[in-house]
Order: structure tokens, then C-alpha cells, then sequence
């Protein structure tokens, strides 16, 4: 099977301050990779990374073999692409953000819209029909002229997801999306996404739910002081670490 | 002696003229200034030190200048270059670029206050920057300055009776006409008060009933 992604000795700094340290990764298609790890560690640097959201200063992310975010200019000089460029591999992979950014002066239907008419250039009518499909598997069909403002933080995160999906991307990241949540709407995002996982969608899932990383992911990936540790099926990286961090990033958790 | 009914009667027609070209006169300055405004800030947010430079020295030159002395450059200054603008034309260049300047001004405020995270959202989509620009960060700035525009609308009413110093027959120059040949001053000038009173209640108004628009969203 060929991977969907490849990252390879991916290297970002803020400063002097280094947040990923050489990362080498795949992702193969129906995947759903949990990363999990201290504040810190870098997971959503890396989800922002892929997302072409921040620069970085070495290593390769290829999604379907074609580099993302650099060229390699005559000589060797890594040089960063237009805007036009990134834009267009940006529509290819899709993200939720912890805090929802939904877009505050549209509708649900109007947020879910907005890539499919001016990204996509679909007819209104066939942006519409699909937004109103993906509002409705989120659970949304009825909030759908709503603005966000009038939305719970569950149902914002949630027509966020349709968002997402509703461009058909190659890979969604979720970047700790129920994280700013009250409790008792956490439960309707995890449903969404359990069966968006169920449906074969390939995902990447920064998260601190560790029971929801355990039992939806087919992959989980431990990161610690911006590199992987230690990776594997969840009952193998929960039922038995084999590094120290790892066992004590685990104690430290259930507490 | 003559009643000011009968005054009225004779010169209605002529404030009427004179309260339409303040009216027409503010709004062509307010549209064309909103127009540039809307140009100018995003140049000035997003623009770089270098293409904003022009447009800071702009916006900070008209805004420490007096509206009399705008209207006086600009109907005294062009004509040194050759070109000539009548009274009129020149009232509107500089309410226009009286508005244009505290509409940038106010609309980069409002687009600096726009969450980054607004950013990443429309740039994860694959939105480029200048659909982002049009279709996320424009239609939230613009909403969130629609208050104070209403606000630079009822000041360009206001300023445009300035244009009486350059000759322009806005409302005031055709009030104070009446006044000097019937002596009636405190009538037609509170007549005046009132009319321009009544337009910018009027603009009040409108921006009220937008506003409240908007909120409903």
C-alpha cells in the first residue's frame, strides 16, 4: 500500500526554540493516527505543519508524492511556493481547530459553503446540496441558517467537521477539538468522529482524550520534546510502553 | 415689513437647491471616500511597511489637517498645477479625501482586531489571500465599522457647509444669501439648523436600521 503522507526529518524552530526535531512519518489511506504527548511536544505544530499553516526549516511532506509547502530551486535552495500554490494543496487536507474558527458573519450553511463555491468553484446549487448532506451526517440539518454565534460549542465544532469534509480531502487533522468544550458536549463531537473513523476517512488526531485515542485510533503515536517515541496499535503503546517517558506520560494522564 | 411666511414662500426653491447640493455633494464625497477607504485599509493592515508607507503618510496628513484648510488646498492648490476645479468639484475631492482617510483608518483597526485563527481557518479551506480578504476578513471588518461610518457620514454633512467658503451654494452659502437681503437672521439660520438636523437624524436612521440587520445575523 502507498501512503497517503510522508514527513521526513521535519524540523521547526520558533527562535531558539526547537519544537519538532527531525519527524519521520507515514500515513497510509483509512489510517486514524492518535498523537498523543505532553503540552508542549509539538502534535499541533506538526498538525499545523502539514496544514502548510507554519514554515519549517528542514525535512519533506510529500502528500500523494508531491512535496508540499517548498520547491527546490536550481542550485539546491529550498524556496517557499506562492500563495496561489499553497492554497491549492491546502484544499487537499482539511483541518479542525480547537477553537472551532468557524467564520462568525455566515451561517452553518454559509460556512460549510464557502470552500465549495470559491475554492471549488461548484455551482451554488451543488455547494448547497452538498453542504446541506454533510450538515445533516454531523446531526445539523435543522441549525443549518443558523449564525455561529446562535450555535453550542459542540454544534460550532461540528458544522466546523462538515466544513472540513465537505471540501473531500485527502486527510483530516484534528487538533485537540474537543479541548474547548464544555464536558457534556464532548461526547457528540467524539460520536461524530468515531464514525467519520468508522466510514474510512484517514485522520490525524491530536488529543488528551486518551480512552477515545485508545479505542478509535488504528495507530497511536506518542510524541515527546518534538519527536516520536515511540508509535504502534493503541492496545501496545497503552498496555505496554516500552520507553520510560511513555509510561510515565501514561501515569502522569490517568491522575 | 415682511413676514418670514412670505419670505419662505419666495426662497423655498432656493433652499431647497441649496439642501440638495449638500446632500448630493456629501454623497458623492461619502461614497467615493468609503470606496477608497476600503482600498486603503487593507494596504495599510496587510500591506508591508513599504506599499503601506504612502498610504500612512496619507491617512495620517489628512487626518491632523482641518477640513477648511483640505477644502482650500483643495480648490487653491490644483489650479498651480495647471489644472483647474471648480468650487464644487474641489468641495468633493476633499470631503472625499477627508472620508477616505477615517474610513481606512477605522477599517484597519477593525481588521488587526480580527482573530489570526480567522486566518488559518480560510487559509486550511485553501482560500487565497485575496478571496480571504473579500469573502472573510472585509465582510467582518466592514460590519464592525458600520457604526462609526455612520458617524464620518453625519461629519461630512456637517463639513460640507465649509464649502461656502470656497462659493460652493450648499445650504448655508443660500441661507446666508436670504439672510443678507431680509435680515432675518435667527428664522433662516434655524431653519438651516433644522434642515441639516433633519438629514443626519435621517442618516442616523439608516445606519440604525442596518445595524440592527446585522445583529439579527
Amino acid at each position: 500500500m502507498t501512503p497517503i503522507l510522508t514527513i521526513e526529518g521535519l524540523t521547526k524552530s520558533f527562535g531558539s526554540n526547537r519544537i519538532l526535531r527531525g519527524v519521520d512519518f507515514e500515513v497510509f489511506p483509512s489510517d486514524v493516527v492518535a498523537i498523543i504527548g505532553a503540552s508542549g511536544s509539538g502534535k499541533t505544530t506538526l498538525l499545523r505543519c502539514i496544514d502548510l499553516l507554519e514554515e519549517f526549516e528542514a525535512g519533506e511532506i510529500r502528500l500523494d508524492g508531491e512535496e508540499l509547502g517548498y520547491r527546490t530551486a536550481p542550485g539546491g535552495r529550498r524556496v517557499r511556493l506562492p500563495g496561489r500554490q499553497l492554497a491549492r494543496q491546502r484544499a487537499k487536507i482539511a483541518m479542525v481547530f480547537q477553537s472551532y474558527n468557524l467564520f462568525p458573519h455566515l451561517t452553518a450553511l454559509g460556512n460549510v459553503m464557502i470552500g465549495l463555491t470559491r475554492v471549488q468553484h461548484r455551482p451554488k446549487a451543488e455547494a448547497r446540496a452538498i453542504a446541506e448532506t454533510w450538515l445533516d451526517r454531523v446531526g445539523l440539518a435543522e441549525r443549518r441558517n443558523h449564525h455561529p454565534s446562535a450555535l453550542s460549542g459542540g454544534q460550532q465544532q461540528r458544522v466546523a467537521i462538515a466544513r472540513a469534509l465537505a471540501m473531500e480531502p485527502r486527510l483530516l487533522l484534528l487538533d485537540e477539538v474537543t479541548s474547548a468544550l464544555d464536558p457534556e458536549l464532548v461526547q457528540e463531537v467524539l460520536l461524530t468522529i468515531r464514525r467519520l473513523a468508522e466510514a474510512g476517512t484517514t485522520m490525524l488526531i491530536v488529543t488528551h482524550e486518551m480512552r477515545f485515542a485508545r479505542q478509535v485510533s488504528t495507530r497511536t503515536v506518542f510524541m515527546d520534546q518534538g519527536a516520536i517515541v515511540e508509535q504502534g496499535p493503541p492496545e501496545a503503546i497503552f498496555g505496554a510502553p516500552k520507553t520510560r517517558r511513555l509510561a510515565e506520560f501514561l501515569t502522569n494522564v490517568s491522575h | 415689513m415682511q413676514s418670514f411666511l412670505s419670505v419662505l414662500e419666495l426662497s423655498w426653491g432656493l433652499l431647497l437647491r441649496g439642501l440638495g447640493l449638500t446632500i448630493a455633494i456629501s454623497a458623492a464625497a461619502v461614497l467615493a471616500g468609503a470606496a477608497v477607504g476600503t482600498l486603503i485599509g487593507p494596504v495599510l493592515t496587510y500591506g508591508g511597511r513599504i506599499a503601506s508607507f504612502p498610504f500612512r503618510v496619507f491617512v495620517d496628513v489628512v487626518r491632523g489637517t482641518p477640513v477648511l484648510v483640505l477644502i482650500l488646498a483643495s480648490y487653491y492648490m490644483p489650479a498651480g498645477f495647471g489644472i483647474g476645479l471648480g468650487p464644487i468639484e474641489a468641495g468633493v475631492l476633499a470631503l472625499s479625501v477627508f472620508c477616505a482617510s477615517h474610513v481606512g483608518e477605522t477599517l484597519r483597526g477593525a481588521l488587526i482586531a480580527i482573530p489570526p485563527t480567522q486566518l488559518d481557518a480560510g487559509r486550511s479551506i485553501g482560500l487565497t489571500f485575496p478571496k480571504m480578504l473579500f469573502f472573510v476578513l472585509l465582510p467582518q471588518a466592514l460590519r464592525q465599522i458600520a457604526p462609526n461610518f455612520v458617524n464620518t457620514a453625519v461629519e461630512i454633512v456637517k463639513a460640507s457647509s465649509l464649502l461656502s467658503a470656497i462659493g460652493v451654494g450648499e445650504l448655508l452659502l443660500t441661507t446666508q444669501e436670504i439672510v443678507g437681503r431680509t435680515f432675518m437672521t435667527m428664522e433662516f439660520y434655524a431653519l438651516a439648523g433644522a434642515l441639516y438636523l433633519a438629514v443626519n437624524l435621517t442618516i442616523g436612521a439608516g445606519g440604525w436600521w442596518v445595524e440592527r440587520r446585522f445583529r439579527a445575523q
